[in-house]
Formats: C-alpha cells, structure tokens, sequence
C-alpha cells in the first residue's frame, strides 16, 4: 500500500465456497508454481478511482484505460510482492499477467478451490482479497501442467 | 499476438471436444480485437505462465454450456449447476492443458493455472495491453469462442519472486 500512501487494516476473515457475486471490478491473477490457484482483489468503483488518484497524483474521475491499468498493476504488485514472501517462506510461485472484470453481479467461481476472503479496510474504502490457493501435490511442481481430473485426452480412436 | 499459438488450441479444442462431447468443429472466421471483451452467459478464464503467457477465455451461451455438459455427462443438464460447472470448467482445462503440451512440443514450455469460471451476461474483461485473437468454432451444439491474449515471454529466466520490489518507504 506504499503506492498509495494508504494505510490497511485487516477485517474478519472468512472462508468461502460459493461462486463470488463480483464488485464493481475485480481483478484477477493466477498462481502457478508450488502454490496454485485464483487471487481476486474486489473493489468498488469509488474505491478504484481514489486509490488510482492517489497513486497518479492526479484526480481520475473514470474509469478508463488509464484507471484500469492503474488498478491491475496495484494487484500486480501485490500479488508480485506476496509471492516473494511465499518463496522466502519455501513455496516457489509465478504469477500470471492481470486480468481485470468490470460490471458488477457476475458470477466468479474457482470451482473446487474454497476461497480466503480477507477484508482489507483503508480510509479510502474496502479491498476485498479472496485467496482460492492451495499447495500443488509432491512431484507436480516441475509437471507441464496443473493435474487433470478427466485424462481421456487421447485420440477419438482410444475413447471408444 | 503471434499466431502460431493459435494452432495448438484450436489442434487441442477439436481433438477434446470430438472425444469428450463427440462434437464436429468448425473454425469461423479469426478476428483480433484490442478493446475489452463483454461477456457471454458463460467464460472459462486459464492463464499461461512460461515461455508464452497471457490468458486464454472460452466463452459460450448457457444452452451450449448445458448441450456440452449433457454429452460429456450422458445424463441430461438442464440448468448450469455445479456439476455442468465443472465439466465446462474441466473442459477449458482439459484443451488448455493438451495445448501446453503441442506448444511445448513447438519449443514453449508452459504451465497453466487452475481455471476460473465468470456466469452472468455483460461484465466487461480487460486483458489490458494483451490484444485478443478471437477464434469462433462452430459444433452442433452451438458455438464455442476462443479468446486468446498470449505473448511470448522474452525474459524466460526470470522468476517472478527474483522480480525486485521496491521496500515499503518509512512514511
């Protein structure tokens, strides 16, 4: 929260298993690695405007591309950031460029990942963190790709 | 975007689909699109981290979301529930993941992040400064949409946590 000078407090933490019900705008960035799954940052659009105003220096009062690279790359380096602290603490993880979701009411589900809601409370208004992580299983952390529940990848030919 | 990743997926999506729904594609015509995307009923989002990165969507209606899931299934899905869910979702990851294999076969190594799922009509995704390659396919259960904002990653050796994060400042 160095960027925009702000200061947070954590709320409640809960643990969710339902689909989110999206903000204003989410942002969206992928772990992969030793530890895998979903970080969303929620946050209302007066918020985003705000903490983006802060970190410009400069009053924005839509949310436009400006606004919405401003934001991304706030979840960016946080997500960046934590991951540093994951790989001091043994996990080694890569995160995935962000991906931004506007417009409210949307359903965001991480499937089978429960999530970590954390609150994070700021004078500029609520962040809301949803960790859907877990550790990737032994001897996978090298593997091509993330396990596959479904293995009948095979030709049309072997299906049958 | 280059466009030689766009053959693996389309390669993986004909491949998985013919097998899991025994669903015929066809590939309709490719367009590139700079601004962000508004969503169909239902959008699976995987990321790519590697030698290529950036994130693939695949995007349909609910009626094709529920086709799909009745075939893959064999028992009927009439509503989008958890289980027809996670089929779509195991679907996106399936093609994502024999994608990263032939791309790996082409010299990219990748890995792919668990999917996502977005439900609902109209929110908007922005995959920012990442250009997406649209491709449509076309079964007889309806259309499936292939969004792809992939890039290659030049800087292959950097790990993100090597990444140097400026301290937070005594303020």
């Amino acid at each position: 929260m160095a960027e925009a000078q702000v200061e947070a407090t954590r709320g409640k933490l809960s643990l969710q298993k339902s689909a989110i019900t999206s903000d204003d705008i989410t942002v969206l960035i992928n772990l992969v690695g030793q530890v895998q799954g979903v970080v969303l940052y929620g946050l209302s659009e007066k918020m985003g405007l705000s903490l983006v105003s802060r970190i410009l220096g400069q009053n924005c009062t839509e949310l436009n591309s400006l606004a919405q690279s401003g934001i991304a790359e706030l979840g960016n380096v946080i997500t960046g950031r934590a991951t540093v602290k994951l790989s001091q603490a043994g996990y080694q993880s890569n995160i995935s460029p962000p991906t931004l979701i506007t417009g409210s009411g949307v359903q965001i589900s991480t499937l089978d990942f429960s999530r970590i809601v954390v609150p994070l409370q700021t004078d500029l208004g609520y962040i809301i963190v949803h960790l859907a992580l877990r550790s990737s299983p032994p001897g996978m952390q090298s593997a091509n790709f993330v396990p596959l529940k479904i293995q009948t990848i095979a030709g049309p030919s072997s299906n049958t | 975007m280059n466009v030689k990743f766009l053959l693996p997926f389309v390669e993986a999506a004909y491949e998985v689909l013919l097998a899991e729904t025994n669903m015929e594609l066809r590939r309709g015509e490719l367009s590139l699109d700079k601004a962000a995307y508004y969503t169909d009923d239902i959008t699976v989002i995987i990321s790519l981290v590697g030698a290529v990165q950036g994130t693939v969507f695949y995007s349909m209606s609910k009626a094709t979301g529920c086709a799909l899931a009745t075939r893959m299934m064999g028992e009927e899905q009439k509503e989008f529930e958890a289980l027809a869910q996670s089929g779509i979702a195991e679907l996106g990851n399936v093609i994502t993941g024999r994608a990263s294999v032939l791309l790996s076969k082409s010299g990219y190594e990748v890995t792919i992040s668990p999917p996502a799922m977005i439900m609902g009509k109209g929110a908007i995704i922005s995959t920012l400064d990442f250009p997406r390659l649209i491709v449509p396919l076309e079964g007889d259960c309806g259309k499936v949409m292939i969004h792809l904002a992939l890039r290659e990653n030049t800087n292959q050796n950097l790990k993100t946590p090597d990444i140097a994060v400026p301290n937070r400042p005594n303020i």
